[in-house]
């Protein structure tokens, strides 16, 4: 299978820093792929050349087989490529509904004047994009809170809407930067069920990046491992698992019990 | 809820039939007088350049000070347009206006909104380089371009009369109607396009760019899109103020301006029309009444002599309590809704019955 995003020797230079250094994944359409390593290891780096928010200093970053690299973030956003942020940032000030709707301007097909003249395919327009924002919510459990302004929701609700919100853009690729952030085993547990509903419901690719062992061993169909910019592994959990070096650099020395 | 919102309706057209009664008393009853009709023109004029500023400041989350250029612009192009042939011939005196150019005559409503147009395409051209920039960086680079406007007004003798300005400009559509009505077909404009989807995106940008462009904004399209509606609005402004007051020079037009401006828009509420709107009135209400202070008073035990400019240091002493005490402005950056409006007086209904529980 080709796959829906590829790296080719991605690196990037702050100065003298090598935040990423020849970075090579690929991710299967349909998978769930994880990306570990230790803090500062450069996997929002990485997230963050992927959606152009960064531009590669080498190598080159592939949607589909299409070059992306050097697109705005705005632009890889319209070709399918929607993620949430590690420090949530959502529209703080706007209601619940109003943060879906935003997302949904990407595919907007009306023009400023007919929308303010309210003419009828603006109408009908604006009613479809607050169907769809409804539905979305009500995909995410959110849709009781919908007139909420959004910074009064619980930690976990912000979380979830931050995904809702990445749904609106209709991505192919959803990327979520430490979904399970903050939240306890049991939340997170069910976060790990709800990634895979989405994806199977919407027919996505997820990429993302986590802390939390116990959900990137339960969700990942493949993971990468950063340190210090340098992929030091990749594989399915039980490799990755019985890798030394990730053992090492990541892990802790545990291996005491599976020996 | 529904009683609430039949309620509203019924409000809502209570007031703005008082409003138009408002109106149409001020403007044909001789009771209202010309000088307190003169200051509530200008409040509406006012309450538009306010309005331009808030479509960047307070929607967009963006730090621009550049309306009063483009304030110029359209006062210029509306002033040249619609001041007559002979009256152009004799006010160009140190640089003789060519026959062409006096000829040129347009309609005022039709000069007012060329007027506009032109402030609009030259926010577009200085939107390029501009926009790219962040917060106090925008704010010096549109303040500087401004000046730019000015001092090229000044110079260009042939075009603009120079520093002495242009003056007898007719002001026969000058009445109340004219000036409400077109700041009302603003605010409902700027109402109804907050509404769409391009109203959210301006709001996301102001929350959030790095989130917004994520999300599929065009960061650079949507700012435009501000900031040229803003220089438009600026323009229709700075037209109505060239009629109104007859004259115009480059003086009128200093970077000051762009601080009263800034001053409404802060203190009725950045990102609420109804906010900036309310701010305006109360910024040129306040300058015209606190006049008196300038003026020697008799409080027959002590004599005032009167301090010219000390109505300006009054005024700041109250802008700043305001600020300190309403940070968020008058309105903050909600419109004004009936819920609101019963909501604030219900708070002090029911802080003494809390005291009679204790």
């Amino acid at each position: 299978m080709a796959a829906l995003l590829e790296t080719r020797d991605v690196t990037i230079r702050f100065g003298g820093l090598v935040a990423v250094n020849l970075l090579n994944i690929s991710v299967d359409k349909g998978d769930i792929v994880a990306i570990i390593g230790p803090n500062g290891a450069g996997k929002t780096t990485a997230f963050n050349l992927i959606t152009g928010v960064y531009k590669p200093t080498e190598g080159d970053i592939l949607l589909n087989g299409e070059k992306i690299n050097g697109k705005r973030p705005d632009e890889i956003a319209k070709m399918g490529i929607a993620r949430t942020f590690q420090n949530i940032r959502l529209f703080k000030e706007l209601t619940v509904l109003e943060n879906v709707l935003i997302a949904t301007h990407l595919n907007v097909k009306t023009g400023l004047f007919s929308a303010v003249l309210k003419l009828p395919h603006a109408r009908k327009e604006e009613k479809e994009m607050r169907k769809f924002a409804e539905f979305l919510l009500e995909e995410t459990g959110l849709l009781q809170f919908k007139d909420e302004i959004a910074s009064n929701l619980p930690y976990g609700l912000q979380r979830r809407l931050e995904i809702a919100r990445a749904l609106a853009t209709k991505p192919r690729l959803l990327l979520l930067d430490e979904p399970a952030a903050g939240m306890n085993p049991k939340e997170s547990e069910d976060l790990t069920e709800f990634i895979r509903e989405i994806r199977d419901k919407f027919g996505l690719t997820v990429l993302l990046i986590e802390h939390h062992m116990q959900l990137v061993m339960d969700i990942s169909d493949k993971i990468y491992v950063l340190e210090y910019g340098r992929t030091i592994a990749k594989g399915v959990p039980a490799e990755i698992q019985a890798n030394p070096a990730v053992i090492k650099a990541y892990l802790g020395e545990e291996d005491d019990k599976d020996a | 809820m529904k009683t609430m919102n039949k309620r509203n309706l019924i409000l809502n057209i209570v007031v703005i039939a008082a409003l138009i009664g408002f109106i149409i008393w001020a403007e044909e009853s001789r009771s209202f007088g010309a000088y307190n009709q003169r200051i509530f023109k200008t409040c509406c004029i006012y309450a538009i350049c306010a309005l331009s500023m808030n479509m960047v400041n307070g929607f967009t989350g963006l730090f621009s000070l550049g309306q009063p250029g483009f304030m110029a612009i359209g006062a210029y192009v509306t002033a040249f347009l619609t001041v007559s042939a002979q009256d152009k011939i004799s006010i160009y005196k140190i640089v003789p206006i060519s026959e062409g150019m006096a000829n040129l005559h347009l309609p005022f409503f039709a000069a007012l909104i060329l007027g506009g147009i032109i402030a609009a395409v030259f926010a577009f051209l200085i939107g390029f380089p501009v926009l790219r920039l962040r917060g106090d960086y925008l704010a010096i680079a549109t303040l500087g371009f401004s000046e730019i406007i000015r001092i090229f007004i000044t110079n260009a003798q042939g075009i603009t009369n120079g520093p002495t300005g242009i003056n007898r400009i007719p002001n026969t559509y000058m009445n109340l109607y004219v000036v409400c009505g077109i700041l009302a077909l603003i605010m409902i404009f700027i109402l109804a396009m907050m509404k769409t989807s391009y109203g959210r995106a301006l709001l996301a940008i102001r929350e959030d760019e790095v989130a917004a462009e994520a999300m599929g904004i065009n960061l650079f399209k949507h700012k435009m899109l501000a900031f040229v509606l803003s220089g438009f609005f600026a323009g229709i402004g700075g037209g109505l103020l060239a009629s109104l007051v007859g004259a115009i020079g480059p003086d009128q037009f200093k970077f000051t301006v762009a601080y009263e401006i800034l001053l409404m828009v802060v203190l009725g509420g950045q990102g609420s029309v109804s906010g900036c709107v309310a701010g305006a009135f109360v910024v040129r209400i306040a300058l015209e009444k606190l006049r008196f202070l300038d003026e020697p008073i008799d409080f027959g035990f002590i004599q005032y002599k009167g301090i010219g400019g000390m109505r300006m240091v009054v005024f700041s002493v109250l802008l700043m309590l305001v600020i300190i005490l309403w940070r968020k402005g008058i309105f903050g950056s909600k419109e004004f809704s009936w819920d609101r409006f019963f909501g604030f007086f219900a708070k002090f209904k029911k802080s003494p019955k809390k005291e009679v529980i204790e």
